[in-house]
């Protein structure tokens, strides 16, 4: 782990572009990430929420302890959220690695450790002792399990998990009881958007097993036409068989998405290439724009960019945008806090800078 | 009536508009109902709430016990946490890992509702990999000796017996540490 100062480790964060946004791995016109979580807790020791303050304060230093020597932890750092401010644990929201209820919660002794590539986060105490997650670009789980299982191997040598033969990882929640594995993977689906095909599929998959959430998880709102799918069963199933099955059910959506695409260039071309290089317009010219319009926009040249009808970005840029220019990031590059209306000019400005780079 | 929008179809939805007292309708079918409630997402997307079904299941549940006559006893309370049912019910969330074992009567439906299954196939911690081998191993040997008894092979049977208690007994010993 890096001894250093939390000024420090948050001004890194701020210049640093996560990996998982590159947009180089498999399928990234249309897949931006995948993820895995799993939760863990420890024996012994109640879950979060119900814990003493003394019981999560030995957790957190637990965790330390486990992150403070192992060279697979050699470029992490750790954050007491209780030193953060407001500003600064949403900024750690819209960089992803940390809930909004992690956040947002009073609990005292919440931590957050991460990896310099911004690929491995540790949430701790959160609603579980231990929440681990992976996050890699384009559609990869199945690396991601391999990696997060290695990362989860470690962390036992130094702790031992609630664990029973009968219910597996034991959790908080009973959602999450058995593997305590969350997989999911974020979709960019603007072909079947324009078409009205999402909400059908939504019905359909969230009949069979899965659910579907917006940018930012569990209770945020769909917007760029980004979705992110995920299992909902944890139990009964093993880890292999939860990420094989939800790599089907997005394979199946990922066709549709590729079907809708060649048919609408093949029908209705110019206008595409119009919304395309008009989205592109205003964001390379807008002097003030709100985060809905930008990312709406954004969605619309990314879109450009995945049919080869913009050529000269790159799907990295525009992932990399989609989290820049979120109120608190905005405003941590910015190193103050603005108003909506200066958060609006300053948004614009970042665009206008980045896209014409 | 004909949809306001195509023209083509039977009009089976209708929107109500209310603007400063005045209200307007609008008859559409269903196709071009969906494209306009899209429009103006005048419905949100089908927002997954994990709570909201887990309270349901937990009520759900509840109900069926009334019904098959399960009397409920005294309020049933976790040995370690102190957690109670009742409150269980009401966050959704368990209070430590003992829970799963002291409500582990109320909870198996639960689960078996919620994730189609009551028992985990997964990973299993190097800690835990050892004692559960013996437990699966145990479990398997068991069902041989059976079958060596109904075949009468008395010798092996003992050999069999012999395997179970050494490592039943090498269980306990780690129960007890």
């Amino acid at each position: 782990m890096q001894n250093k100062d939390k000024s420090i480790i948050l001004q890194n964060l701020k210049d640093s572009t996560a990996e998982w946004t590159n947009g180089q791995g498999p399928l990234s016109d249309i897949v931006i990430s995948s993820r895995i979580r799993l939760a863990r807790n420890i024996e012994g020791i109640p879950f979060s929420p119900r814990a003493e303050q003394a019981e999560l304060k030995n957790i957190f230093e637990l965790c330390r302890q486990v992150v403070e020597k192992d060279p697979l932890f050699r470029d992490s750092n750790l954050l007491l959220l209780d030193e953060l401010t407001p500003l600064e644990s949403q900024f750690l929201v819209e960089k992803h690695l940390i809930s909004i209820y992690h956040a947002r919660e009073k609990r005292p002794y919440r931590g957050c450790v991460f990896n310099q590539k911004e690929t491995l986060s540790i949430m701790v105490n959160e609603e579980d002792h231990f929440r681990i997650q992976y996050l890699l670009s384009g559609l990869q789980l199945n690396n991601i399990w391999k990696l997060i299982n290695e990362i989860d191997d470690e962390i036992e040598k130094k702790v031992t998990y609630a664990f029973s033969e009968k219910e597996g990882y034991l959790t908080s929640c009973p959602t999450n009881v058995g593997t305590g594995m969350r997989a999911s993977i974020m979709l960019h689906l603007p072909a079947l958007a324009m078409v009205n095909g999402i909400n059908d599929i939504l019905k359909a998959i969230s009949k069979i097993g899965y659910v579907v959430r917006g940018f930012y998880g569990e209770g945020t709102e769909v917007m760029g036409n980004l979705f992110q799918v995920s299992n909902q069963i944890t139990l009964g199933l093993s880890e292999e068989e939860i990420i094989d099955n939800l790599e089907k059910v997005n394979q199946q959506i990922i066709s549709k998405e590729q079907k809708v695409r060649k048919e609408l260039l093949s029908n209705s071309k110019s206008q595409l290439e119009d919304q395309a290089w008009r989205a592109y317009g205003i964001l390379s010219s807008a002097r003030i724009i709100s985060s809905v319009e930008a990312m709406e926009l954004l969605s619309k040249v990314r879109f450009g960019v995945g049919l080869g009808i913009i050529s000269h970005l790159n799907l990295g840029i525009l992932n990399k945008l989609m989290l820049l220019i979120q109120p608190a990031y905005l405003q941590m590059l910015a190193g103050k806090v603005l108003d909506p209306f200066n958060r609006d000019m300053q948004r614009a400005a970042l665009i206008r800078n980045e896209i014409s780079k | 009536m004909l949809c306001q929008i195509c023209k083509k179809k039977e009009a089976t939805i209708t929107f109500t508009k209310i603007v400063g007292g005045q209200k307007t309708e609008i008859h559409l079918c269903k196709d071009c109902a969906s494209a306009f409630s899209d429009k103006f997402s005048i419905f949100p997307l089908p927002q997954f709430n994990i709570d909201d079904l887990l309270a349901g299941l937990l009520n759900a549940i509840d109900l069926y016990h009334k019904e098959e006559g399960v009397v409920p006893g005294k309020e049933i309370e976790c040995s370690n946490c102190h957690l109670t049912y009742n409150e269980f019910k009401q966050s959704g969330k368990l209070g430590c890992s003992v829970c799963y074992h002291d409500f582990r009567e109320q909870l198996t439906p639960l689960l078996r509702r919620l994730h189609g299954n009551s028992e985990h196939v997964g990973k299993i911690p190097r800690q835990s990999k050892g004692k559960l081998d013996k437990i699966r191993k145990i479990k398997q040997l068991r069902k041989e000796l059976q079958e060596l008894v109904l075949k009468e092979e008395y010798e092996k049977a003992a050999k069999t017996r012999d395997e179970i208690l050494k490592l039943e007994g090498v269980l306990k010993k780690k129960n007890a540490k």
